[in-house]
């Protein structure tokens, strides 16, 4: 191997501080949460405790954090699914030029770029003047589909853009219909990314502020909940909370990569078994 | 009847329908009930419907409002240029210095996990970190850099641009970090052996390749800071303001028209700036 | 059922005590009923508690669900999504915006056990007799309404109040008295150039400027007409002195929300700032020194209610009141007077807190021992005194409510304004 060029080893200490960077408040939120139980918001620590976390899962003054939490969950799942599955469809649609194609396509990047405020004060006086209540599950559902749904879609793109086609030029001469091409030929090939697609629709929706603030409703998701909390909390509890959403974030992305994994393996052993055949 | 299925008009309709039907109800829809309410006045507790210009002429009238746009644009530029030079280096490092696959996966994934906290209590986390008697005053004080803890350090345009580079650079580093993964190495040892520099190398290779990542990073990060309206309260205190900030406070105190009339002029806004920048990218090739 | 759920209600009507009716057997079965009723509470989270939801349940038997937000949000669900809530816990001069939305419904005063006992400044404005009304939006002006299905506002009596009073108390200025080291007596000292970079101010434009005003009239620079409600020009003043020590750099930072306050105030970013009560406390309670300076000019007091969405009907209705009338009865009082606040029928959380608390928090008498705060920690030795003193001094020297006022629009825009220049 060549020796490293000098321009390396100060490029790997910019990372490094850039990743110090990054880490501070990640980390300084994690030191502060094992705070005494006399501890404040701010250094120093007064004592080292697991308080803040058992404080965690007793009720708070205010808020409802678990109630929060399991609606962000439920609204992660809804907004993953339909992200997945919304933006598979548009990825084919987008394959073949029809029509008004162009200008669907500009819609979609104008709701990647509107400023997040304006998508939240809209949908919920949608939903306001037109006399249905805002609810977390289907205004705030909405008004998030038009965050995720971009995302889904340029993912899309790239991989369609290194998508063969002669695979399913492949099946067609085989006979198979459209559907079956699409069932059995190009979903298992894209699968992997579809999870990347997931992942994001998940997260993007799982911490999402602005939209949701003016379209949930009575109730609050995670992140109105915290918003909430930085503003009726002067505990360490919130820095706790802020460490186990990381840790949960964490388990969710690690769930996702053996997820990647698995699937990775299964084909690699379908593939070795093609040859074995007959 | 089987023709008219296989027109590419109509399957590709077909498949573009739910995502055509999510954006006609929650964007389209929505937007033009913004700008019709613009156009409404309000009283203390409701809308009316009405046809004034009035939202418009305060909006235009008040000097206020020409500063605070221009507050907006300066957070904009001003964070845009530390994440597209923090953004490229990093991603120029783990595209071209790193050389295992797995490190580039491992040291990217690493970038990535602080993306998972809340974004409030990140923000917030730097009050610890950056107050009157916070961990860097006290550090410099204890170092003997300063005699006096510095002030705007906290609630300061300093800590409102600090949150954002530290909220956005990664909007910058995907984008680059993907366009320079496609570049084909063969180029770069092409012009090594033309004996281009490292540097001449940067300059009239990489960077060009890299332009469209470059581009739709800077949508991204643009974007993000001209709409945000949360991290510039918190990290200023309230002291400052930018677009988002009026229409949140608008929104907040119900005079919805005037914040709709506000929200007009951002959008307007907004898109002219990435109308021009996407004119210089085709996104969908880039991909 | 319905009938059994109205001969009780009659019941309660002919004033009869609504712990007896409960022994009957026949409210048995509506007592099983009204188990599965839950009530959708909102409000800011001075008293927001879930502590009080918990009491509800305990004592009530029914689910009572509550949203804390802040003052802002208040209005705002209360005034356009009259579908998300059943009972809205909001202050006087929120109410005098929400009311004519007719999004909630008059409460009748019969039904209110302990109507009778409410301070007068609920009733009729007046602490004693004798006493001035204050400038501003007065509880009791925005307190009544001409009947069932009422929006409008009466001066007299009526029967029919918009909504129940719960808290109150009187604002002042909170200062850290071991970083001035000095006394403190008037407003004016909020924009003293001695405190450059260490002051602050709450960000909610109704109660904002009524502080702002008590500053520009203690300075002298302003003799208003009317605090509670300025004109236009008056606002305009108003807004010049404060833009101006705005960027003179005299704010280290606005806040919205009192635990925000209490956490500018604990890291000594500020040492002298608009305050409320139980972030006094709160400070307190972390063993830094804090003071609720009482100031020569008066202070600035708002008071707090319940009030009842206009979709509740039914059982729901009947668990409504019986919350009321619970809510006054005493616990939640003794409970809200232990951070500071005052009760609406202070007589009935007498009983519900030590004679020593009652001396302390109440009376304005030297705590006998530990003063503690609800969640235990210590406040005040003894000896210790109440900042302002007894309940009679401090809610007889207020100089103005929280308002509402005619050019309140023009105001908010300037507001905006302020915050953004």
């Amino acid at each position: 191997m060549d020796p490293r060029p000098r321009s390396f080893y100060v490029l790997a200490t910019v990372f490094g501080l850039f990743l110090l960077f990054l880490y501070g408040p990640t980390l300084t939120i994690a030191i502060l949460s094992f705070q005494g139980p006399n501890g404040g918001l701010t250094f120093p620590m007064r004592g080292v405790s697991l308080h803040w976390f058992r404080d965690l899962f007793q009720e708070q003054a205010v808020g409802d954090i678990w109630g929060g939490f399991r609606r962000s969950i439920l609204l992660g799942l809804m907004v993953m699914v339909t992200t997945v599955v919304v933006s598979v469809m548009g990825g084919l649609a987008f394959r073949k030029r029809f029509v008004g194609a162009g200008v669907l396509f500009q819609l979609v990047i104008a709701s990647l770029v509107i400023p997040s405020i304006l998508v939240s004060l809209g949908v919920g006086l949608m939903f306001s003047q037109g006399g249905l209540g805002v609810h977390w599950a289907t205004s705030g559902f909405g008004a998030q589909l038009t965050w995720t749904l971009p995302f889904g879609l340029l993912i899309m793109f790239a991989v369609f853009n290194r998508f063969d086609p002669a695979f399913e030029e492949a099946a067609r001469d085989q006979g198979a219909s459209p559907w079956q091409t699409i069932r059995h030929v190009v979903l298992p090939i894209i699968a992997p990314s579809l999870i990347g697609v997931a992942l994001f629709g998940f997260t993007l929706s799982y911490d999402e502020f602005a939209r949701t603030l003016l379209t949930a409703g009575s109730y609050n998701t995670l992140p109105l909940e915290i918003y909430g909390m930085t503003t009726n909390v002067t505990t360490p509890v919130i820095f706790a909370l802020g460490t186990m959403t990381t840790v949960f974030s964490l388990i969710v992305i690690a769930s996702f990569l053996l997820a990647v994994r698995v699937m990775d393996r299964r084909r690699a052993r379908a593939g070795s078994d093609a040859g074995k055949g007959v | 009847m089987d023709r008219f299925l296989k027109s590419p008009n109509v399957t590709g309709w077909l498949l573009a329908a739910p995502l055509s039907v999510v954006l006609a109800v929650f964007l389209i829809l929505p937007i033009i009930l913004i700008v019709i309410v613009s156009f409404w006045t309000a009283t203390e507790f409701s809308i009316v419907p009405a046809f004034s210009f009035e939202n418009y002429r305060f909006l235009f009238g008040s000097a206020v409002t020409w500063s605070v746009f221009l507050n907006t644009f300066k957070y904009a530029v001003i964070t845009w240029a530390i994440t597209l030079g923090l953004g490229f280096t990093i991603a120029y490092f783990l595209a071209f210095h790193v050389r295992s696959q797995g490190w580039q996966t491992a040291l990217f994934l690493l970038c990535t996990i602080p993306f998972w906290t809340s974004n409030i209590i990140r923000m917030i986390s730097w009050i610890p970190f950056l107050g009157r008697n916070g961990i860097a005053n006290s550090t410099l004080i204890s170092w003997g850099v300063i005699d006096a803890p510095l002030e705007w350090l906290l609630f300061s345009d300093f800590s409102v641009i600090l949150a954002f580079v530290h909220l956005y650079t990664l909007f910058m580093v995907v984008p680059i970090f993907n366009t320079m993964m496609r570049i084909d190495r063969s180029l770069l040892e092409a012009a090594n052996d033309a004996g281009a520099s490292g540097f001449q190398t940067l300059v009239n290779v990489i960077l060009p390749l890299t332009k469209s990542g470059i581009m739709i990073g800077s949508i991204f990060v643009v974007t993000l800071v001209m709409g945000d309206f949360i991290t510039v309260r918190f990290m200023s205190g309230s002291q400052s303001a930018n677009v988002g900030r009026l229409i949140s406070n608008d929104i907040a105190l119900l005079q919805y028209p005037s914040a709709a009339a506000t929200a007009v002029v951002l959008l307007a806004t907004v898109l002219i700036t990435i109308g021009v920048l996407l004119r210089l990218v085709d996104i969908r090739k880039e991909l | 059922m319905s009938k059994m759920r109205y001969s009780r209600r009659s019941l309660l009507k002919g004033g009869a005590a609504a712990f007896a009716a409960s022994a009957l057997p026949a409210p048995m079965i509506w007592a099983q009923e009204i188990k599965d009723v839950t009530l959708r509470q909102f409000g800011t989270g001075v008293s927001n508690l879930n502590e009080v939801a918990q009491k509800v349940k305990e004592d009530l038997g029914f689910t009572l669900e509550m949203t804390a937000l802040d003052s802002d949000a208040v209005t705002q669900r209360a005034a356009t999504q009259p579908d998300s809530f059943d009972i809205a816990d909001i202050e006087y001069w929120i109410c005098k915006k929400v009311w004519p939305t007719g999004n909630l419904q008059a409460m009748d005063t019969s039904k209110i056990l302990n109507y009778d006992k409410i301070v007068g400044i609920f009733r009729n404005g007046k602490l004693t007799p004798d006493s001035v009304i204050a400038q501003g939006t007065a509880p009791h002006s925005v307190g009544f309404t001409s009947g069932p299905g009422g929006t409008d506002f009466v001066a007299e009596e009526s029967g029919w109040m918009t909504l129940i009073p719960t808290i109150y108390n009187a604002d002042t200025l909170g200062i850290r008295p071991d970083l001035i080291g000095r006394p403190i007596d008037t407003w004016a000292e909020l924009l003293n150039p001695e405190f450059k970079g260490k002051a602050s101010i709450l960000d909610i434009s109704s109660i904002g400027i009524m502080d702002m005003a008590m500053v520009c009239e203690a300075m002298g620079e302003i003799a208003y007409g009317d605090k509670g409600n300025m004109t236009t020009e008056e606002i305009d003043k108003t807004f010049a002195i404060f833009t101006e020590a705005k960027k003179a750099g005299q704010f280290r930072a606005f806040w919205k929300t009192f635990d925000e306050s209490v956490n500018l105030m604990a890291s000594g970013e500020v040492v002298i700032q608009s305050m409320w009560s139980p972030a006094i406390t709160a400070v307190k309670s972390q063993g830094i020194p804090c003071v609720y300076q009482p100031l020569k000019e008066g202070y600035r007091s708002w008071g707090g209610g319940i009030g009842l969405s206009k979709n509740l009907s039914g059982i729901a209705l009947d668990a409504a009141y019986e919350y009321i009338n619970w809510y006054l009865s005493g616990w939640v009082g003794g409970f809200l007077m232990r951070q500071g606040y005052y009760s609406a029928v202070p007589e009935t959380s007498k009983e519900f807190m030590s004679a020593d608390e009652w001396g302390y928090w109440f009376e304005g008498k030297p705590a006998a021992g530990d003063i503690l705060s609800p969640t235990g920690q210590k406040l005040a030795g003894a000896g210790d005194l109440r900042d302002g003193g007894a309940f009679g001094d401090r809610m007889g020297k207020v100089a103005c409510w929280n308002a509402v006022m005619d050019e309140n629009q023009y105001m908010v825009r300037k507001w905006n304004e302020f915050i953004a220049a």
